[in-house]
């Protein structure tokens, strides 16, 4: 049986007036919540489940709060989880506003993202500031009034406290995103704030131990043994020092190498040397001590000293002590034309035994002249006498060109050129009538002048020589084999540069350079120096080189959420906070290891710090004990056999 | 009856070496690329806990924005039981030395079972797969870790942790009012151990023998002949005294040595290289010729460099209960006629 014809059962006028008295009860009488809407970064579809999302918009709606007396739910509970807040809340929103300011921005979206767009859905959020609290919607009731007037006018967000994993909260709301700073998984990121390179000065003597030989490195080893030498035989001189380096290998611990820490000074006879202690038996070493040598010193490196320790050295960084054997060193001439005319020896060097290798640099010049033309012949000028055009605004000598005059007029006007030598960073003239070059030098009274067309680069012939040894074994003059071509004079910046060779198979053997290790306590700072090879024929002291920190000034400050990214190991993390006092960077969001001494820097801030260390550990999360139970079961576990659950 | 104050929290190291099994199981996400997204160390907890103290630390804010992080894991004690399956005679005491190196007696261990409870809570169905392929390859259904149950004296008991059964719980069904909860259960027992009293032993090395012999059962009247003394002789160097160095590489068989030095070195003296023991026959000012092999030790090759320690009285000392030693023996024979006062230690 059909309806009453005589009543209208709701006309679309009524039905919009009434969701215009909700819409404007729902403003007088709402609290402003923010929806945020999940999107999809990973499904899984066999499980139906969503592996990763992140919540990055924010749309403001008004909501009527139904459960007006208080949150419904279980409220705060203990679980054998921790702390669990069972919170729930059901917020009434307008069916029209949503769809008139949520849904088209959130069909803009890609569909893989948010495939639904036309009404609230379950899984999104929404953040009660009254509360501070954010709500997942758990269910829209879209039914609830029941079909008023014949029509729906508002959804029914059934809400319960979000559960959170690690899901990117970056709404650029900070009330909101601020809210999960301390939840989650969060690690630590020790940085280096400022590095300073360390210093060191070695001391050179005679009679000093020169090499130790382990003749067998024992077993059973639980601490670094004593390496005692025997005292120099006349007793003036210094009993050398040295100490055990263990290592384990298939279970057995035994001495690596014997590091020296002062190889002494005054032997004439090989000491013996003790090994004592440290749990272990059967290492033995023997040593030799250095002999003159003939036509350098018979000192070698005996001790290094560390003046100051420097900062930010997570990683052991290198140390390189001067040859005993300076290299010789040289500077080319550059005539006229750009060749090599003349080589001067500025330092001849020591021992060399050989003729070194002679590197001289490759020619390369931009800005060279290729094409120009003549906008005023001037007068007086010569044939065959050449003339300079200098480039504008170079500072720097070296760059000249040099032309030749072929053909002049009657009066001495230029009528025909050569360029010998196009010179260096000339710019192409734009306009003849003023910007030109103007002739310099030459016998002309009227200045020449010349437009510039075009400039090429040019890489010329490299030049090659040969060094002579003289019979005090220094490097006593450089022959030309080829003067090459295309090379810029000095002083410029690219003039050419003279490498003489100073490596071991052209010098005297018995001028061996020291070598040496840092050791690196905790507080990044070199504490020590070891010496592995004390070296031969030393005249001087050493100058002692540490290389620097990766990090000496770090800069910037890491913001909030921002992604951060370790220069070598391109492990990537998300900033929960940062401390620049302590230098503590909390992360979240890791991926991959980040790596000690590695540079850290933050896309949006460009904060750069180098990595002191990184703990995986987690310890501000007050539930999480995985930090206290393995360091109580570190002291009673015997795991000789590895923690089997160790790697992922 | 009972009541001797003792506590060697065995119980707690258990419940510490349990946990730490657990402690370092990850996580991973990843993008729709397969590409790492990001790692998590799941957090471990013992679950049970004070009341007011898990409030006020885990909800320091009264306004927390969320109802608590995941995936975690906890794990409870449940269950302690005898296991007579284990049962030793309880009468049975072994020795062990503290670390004063002093005698102590331990009766036998009571074996008990401790049962252990692993729960795992995860958000998705992949994290809690992802966390258990990582924990039941290593059951067999039982795992054994070796724990220092009484530090004090060093005793060290392999415990077999056994995987008894797997549960879950995944309350996917139902409408939309409760959330679905996604709890693993692994049940665990631990087979420890339980020791009593550690009590001081009257025992330590003899470090004398003495008998004297009479030519006759009437010990009145006849007198005492002869005396046999045995006395333990070190078999390491424990004081690191008098020693010279090896100046050459020994074989196997070289009985003549050259060392450094021989000025602390006498004839009939013992010395021990690495782990060789030789008498000393002869000596030159650089040279000794040795027994090798002596007191049952097994000869070695040494090296330039090594050590040729003395072994004398102030070693002999030094022995502690629980090193192996060797004897020295003596007999003298006596024609005075005096007797021995065990309690003034004298020939009278």
């Amino acid at each position: 049986m059909a309806l009453n014809p005589f009543f209208l059962q709701g006309s679309s006028s009524e039905q919009r007036l009434v969701q215009s008295l909700i819409n404007e009860q729902l403003r007088m009488y709402g609290v402003e919540v923010t929806y945020i809407p999940r999107k999809l970064i990973n499904v899984d579809n066999i499980f139906t489940e969503v592996e990763s999302s992140k919540f990055d918009d924010n749309y403001s709606i008004e909501a009527y709060v139904n459960t007006y007396e208080g949150y419904a739910g279980g409220g705060d509970i203990l679980t054998k989880f921790g702390m669990s807040l069972k919170d729930e809340v059901t917020l009434t929103i307008s069916k029209e506003r949503f769809e008139d300011f949520i849904s088209p921005f959130l069909a803009a979206e890609p569909d893989s993202e948010v495939p639904l767009s036309t009404r609230p859905r379950e899984g999104d959020l929404i953040y009660f500031p009254l509360g501070q609290r954010l709500f997942e919607v758990k269910f829209v009731e879209h039914e609830d009034p029941f079909y008023q007037l014949g029509k729906n006018y508002v959804y029914q967000l059934k809400c319960e406290l979000f559960e959170y994993e690690d899901e990117v909260i970056d709404t650029s709301i900070s009330d909101i995103d601020r809210q999960v700073e301390e939840e989650g998984y969060i690690t630590t990121l020790r940085m280096i704030g400022v590095g300073v390179t360390a210093e060191a000065s070695a001391l050179i003597n005679t009679g000093y131990i020169r090499e130790i030989f382990l003749n067998n490195d024992g077993s059973g080893f639980t601490s670094p043994p004593l390496i005692t030498f025997e005292d120099p035989l006349d007793n003036t001189g210094t009993t050398a020092t040295a100490v055990g380096v263990l290592t384990t290998k298939g279970g057995i611990t035994s001495l690596k190498e014997i590091l020296i820490t002062n190889a002494g000074a005054g032997y004439t006879t090989i000491p013996n040397i003790l090994i004592q202690g440290g749990g272990g038996t059967g290492a033995a070493a023997t040593c030799s001590i250095n002999t003159a040598i003939v036509g350098l010193g018979s000192t070698g490196v005996t001790a290094i000293t560390v003046d100051s320790g420097g900062a930010g050295y997570p990683l052991v960084p290198t140390v390189t002590i001067a040859r005993p054997d300076p290299g010789a060193t040289a500077t080319a001439t550059v005539g006229a034309s750009g060749t090599i005319t003349e080589f001067t020896i500025t330092s001849g060097g020591q021992a060399y035994v050989a003729a070194p290798t002679v590197t001289i640099s490759t020619p390369t010049r931009s800005g060279v002249l290729d094409s120009i033309r003549s906008v005023n012949a001037g007068s007086g000028y010569q044939v065959n006498e050449t003339v300079r055009l200098v480039p504008n605004n170079v500072s720097m000598g070296g760059t000249e060109a040099i032309i030749r005059i072929d053909s002049v007029n009657g009066s001495g006007g230029v009528t025909g050129f050569t360029t010998v030598y196009g010179g260096y960073e000339f710019e192409v003239s734009s306009n003849p009538s003023n910007d030109f070059y103007e002739a310099r030098g030459g016998s002309g009274s009227d200045n020449f002048r010349l437009m510039v067309d075009s400039v090429q680069t040019v890489t010329g012939t490299t030049a090659t020589g040969t060094a002579v040894v003289s019979a005090g074994s220094t490097i006593s003059s450089i022959t030309i084999t080829n003067p090459g071509s295309g090379y810029t004079k000095s002083p410029h910046a690219d003039a050419p540069t003279v490498t003489i060779s100073n490596e071991n198979q052209f010098k005297n053997p018995g001028a061996v350079q020291a070598t040496a290790v840092a050791i690196v306590n905790s507080s990044d700072q070199v504490s020590a120096i070891r010496i592995t090879n004390p070296g031969s024929g030393y005249l001087s002291n050493p100058t002692v080189t540490i290389s620097n920190p990766t990090t000496i000034v770090g800069i910037g400050t890491y913001q909030f959420n921002e992604v951060i990214t370790g220069s070598d190991s391109g492990a990537t993390a998300r900033v929960k906070s940062w401390d620049d006092r302590s230098n503590v960077l909390k992360i979240s969001y890791v991926s991959g290891t980040f790596r000690e001494g590695e540079n850290v820097v933050g896309s949006a801030s460009s904060a750069t710090y180098s990595v002191s260390s990184y703990s995986a550990d987690d310890t501000y999360d007050k539930y999480t004990e995985n930090d206290e139970i393995e360091s109580e079961a570190d002291d009673i576990l015997d795991f000789t056999e590895s923690n089997p659950f160790g790697v992922y | 009856m009972l009541g001797t104050y003792f506590y060697h929290e065995i119980v707690r190291k258990t419940v510490v070496s349990f946990g730490t099994l657990f402690n370092n199981i990850y996580v991973k996400h990843k993008d729709g690329n397969n590409a790492d997204l990001s790692e998590i160390k799941v957090p471990l907890a013992y679950g049970p806990a004070q009341k007011f103290l898990a409030r006020i630390e885990q909800q320091a804010e009264l306004n927390k924005a969320v109802t608590m992080s995941l995936p975690r894991m906890s794990f409870e004690m449940n269950n302690i039981s005898y296991d007579p399956s284990r049962k030793v005679s309880v009468t049975q005491t072994f020795k062990t030395t503290d670390d004063n190196n002093r005698i102590k007696k331990v009766f036998m261990p009571v074996p008990y079972n401790l049962g252990f409870e692993l729960n795992i809570m995860t958000k998705l169905n992949d994290d809690a797969l992802q966390i258990i392929e990582q924990i039941l390859p290593y059951f067999q259904p039982a795992f054994n870790i070796t724990i220092e149950l009484i530090d004090s004296i060093g005793e060290k008991r392999d415990v077999p942790i056994v995987l008894d059964s797997i549960s879950f719980q995944d309350d996917y069904e139902g409408d939309f009012s409760t959330r679905r909860a996604l709890i693993y259960t692994l049940q665990f027992t631990a087979k420890t151990y339980l020791f009593g009293p550690i009590a001081d032993s009257t025992d330590g090395i003899i470090r004398k023998v003495q008998v004297d012999y009479y030519t006759d059962t009437d010990t009145l009247r006849s007198k005492r002949e002869v005396r046999y003394t045995a006395t333990p002789t070190a078999r390491k160097d424990y004081d690191a005294g008098d020693h010279a160095l090896l100046a050459e590489n020994v074989d196997l068989t070289e009985t003549i040595l050259t060392v450094n030095d021989t000025s602390s070195l006498s004839v009939n003296d013992r010395v021990v290289v690495n782990s060789e023991i030789m008498k000393i026959t002869k000596k030159t000012s650089n040279t000794i010729t040795v027994k090798r092999a002596y007191d049952s030790t097994i000869a070695g090759e040494h090296s330039v460099g090594t050590k040729v320690n003395l072994l004398n009285s102030a070693d002999d000392a030094l022995i502690v209960p629980g090193d192996s030693f060797g004897f020295d023996e003596s007999t003298d024979f006596f024609e005075s006629g005096a007797d021995f006062s065990p309690t003034r230690k004298l020939d009278l």
